[in-house]
């Protein structure tokens, strides 16, 4: 009589405290998935990469885009007028050097040309972050065009990111502006390199850590890719030295960099996709394994 | 009527709030409405549910899983408890809150403290991975009076909200 008594009152104090566990429930999966989408390879189903979520962004991308059409116009001008530029200084270049070359005809290179193993897919930004910490982009190209994880990204004027999630027919890419991305770079001319992340505050600038004291460098010197990962060839543009100090440890720089690329007007961007990735990477993994 | 008031505010909000920063630190989370506007007496494991998958759509078009979801989930838990605190327990059931049903200060002190609860939160799970006490303390004190000034002044105009109720 007493036990059931005290069944039925435990039923009770269950039934009536229900939202209690709903709540416990609910926030223990919100929980699992902050958790699972701090892993650097996020989660397909809840992200703009999913088809029906990014569709209703695509959209919006696509009214956005024509209201800055302009703006990308004149900034493609610009390029193409830099370009312009330095194909006529190569051509000086070239004619400067075939004056100079006595050329035997005779010879027949077998490999001519530099094995070259990067080719672009253009894409446009869909959806774009740039105010939270965790930022993201989400871009209209996806497996289908040939986009996969880890891939690079780059704008017009400099890097961009790395891509994160990949669906059929879009892609998030993890930007510079947020604190899980990390680069290798370093100072156009030498050979020392640094890494590369986000400061975390301002979308204009990131900091270089870990670069030897003994570098020599100015103030507006030019950041590059050092070409060091897979996912970026060397040589691209990153940002401009802004300022710089020691670390504490006193035998590093850090230096603030100005990012080349404006996450603010972000439109039109290249991915990169690089034929030997997966070789070097799988190479990579070996030579750690046999350590 | 609900389904109407939610598919709008999930769309203000992604397409047009969440590129709303004001000296990029204060976004307003309108979407919140949605939650603090069930009527009263709606049963508690509804509104936890509703809160929660509310916060789960913000967070897929964010791309932040977990993190909105986790902050609506107890900001639609505490609600009824809020609504006590204020208004005692003598408010007829199924009534929409409202300037009319809870008298101006009651309402704006509901809002104030929901907005309160719900962004600490949000920006407390945001910025686990790292911390800068000042920024966060600002990005939240910012973005409260923004939501807050929006839902409020959002409220004044709402026609439907005015007439119906009781």
């Amino acid at each position: 009589m007493s036990i059931n008594l005290t069944v039925r009152k435990l039923l009770d104090f269950l039934i009536r405290k229900r939202h209690w566990f709903l709540f416990i429930l609910l926030e223990i999966i919100s929980i699992l998935l902050i958790y699972r989408s701090n892993a650097y390879q996020r989660n397909i189903i809840f992200s703009t990469a999913n088809v029906v979520f990014g569709k209703v962004i695509s959209v919006s991308g696509n009214v956005y885009a024509y209201l800055h059409l302009k703006e990308v116009n004149k900034e493609l001008l610009e390029r193409n007028g830099e370009l312009e530029m330095a194909v006529l200084h190569l051509q000086d270049q070239i004619e400067a050097m075939v004056a100079d070359t006595v050329r035997f005809s005779g010879f027949v290179p077998v490999d001519s040309v530099d094995h070259f193993p990067y080719s672009f897919i253009t894409a446009r930004v869909v959806n774009n972050s740039v105010a939270k910490i965790f930022n993201y982009i989400t871009l209209d190209k996806g497996r289908k065009d040939g986009v996969a994880i880890d891939m690079g990204v780059v704008s017009e004027r400099g890097v961009v990111g790395i891509v994160s999630t990949v669906s059929d027919h879009y892609s998030v890419v993890l930007p510079v502006l947020n604190p899980k991305f990390r680069l290798s770079g370093k100072v156009l001319g030498s050979s020392y390199f640094g890494l590369l992340s986000w400061n975390r505050r301002s979308t204009r600038y990131a900091n270089l850590d870990e670069l030897p004291r003994h570098v020599d460098f100015q103030e507006g010197d030019t950041i590059i890719t050092s070409g060091y990962s897979a996912v970026f060839p060397e040589g691209l543009m990153v940002g401009t030295v802004s300022s710089f100090r020691k670390q504490n440890d006193d035998n590093f720089y850090s230096l603030e960099v100005q990012l080349a690329t404006d996450f603010h007007t972000l439109k039109n961007v290249k991915i990169i996709r690089n034929y030997d990735q997966a070789e070097r990477r799988k190479l990579e993994e070996e030579a750690r394994a046999h350590d | 009527m609900g389904t109407i008031y939610f598919i709008i505010l999930v769309l203000v909000q992604v397409l047009i709030l969440n590129n709303i920063h004001f000296f990029r630190v204060a976004i307003p989370f309108l979407y919140l409405y949605f939650i603090l506007k069930l009527p009263v007496g709606t049963s508690r494991s509804l509104v936890v549910f509703l809160s929660f998958l509310t916060g789960l759509v913000i967070d897929i078009f964010s791309n932040t899983p977990g993190m909105h979801a986790a902050a609506c989930t107890l900001t639609g838990f505490l609600r009824e408890g809020i609504i006590e605190l204020f208004m005692g327990k003598d408010l007829v059931e199924g009534v929409f809150p409202s300037y009319r049903t809870f008298r101006f200060g009651g309402f704006v002190k509901y809002i104030f403290t929901c907005v309160v609860l719900h962004h600490t939160a949000l920006f407390m799970i945001e910025s686990l991975t790292f911390f800068d006490p000042l920024f966060l303390t600002l990005r939240i004190v910012s973005s409260v009076i923004l939501t807050t000034l929006l839902i409020c002044t959002i409220e004044a105009f709402n026609i439907e909200s005015q007439k119906s109720g009781e």
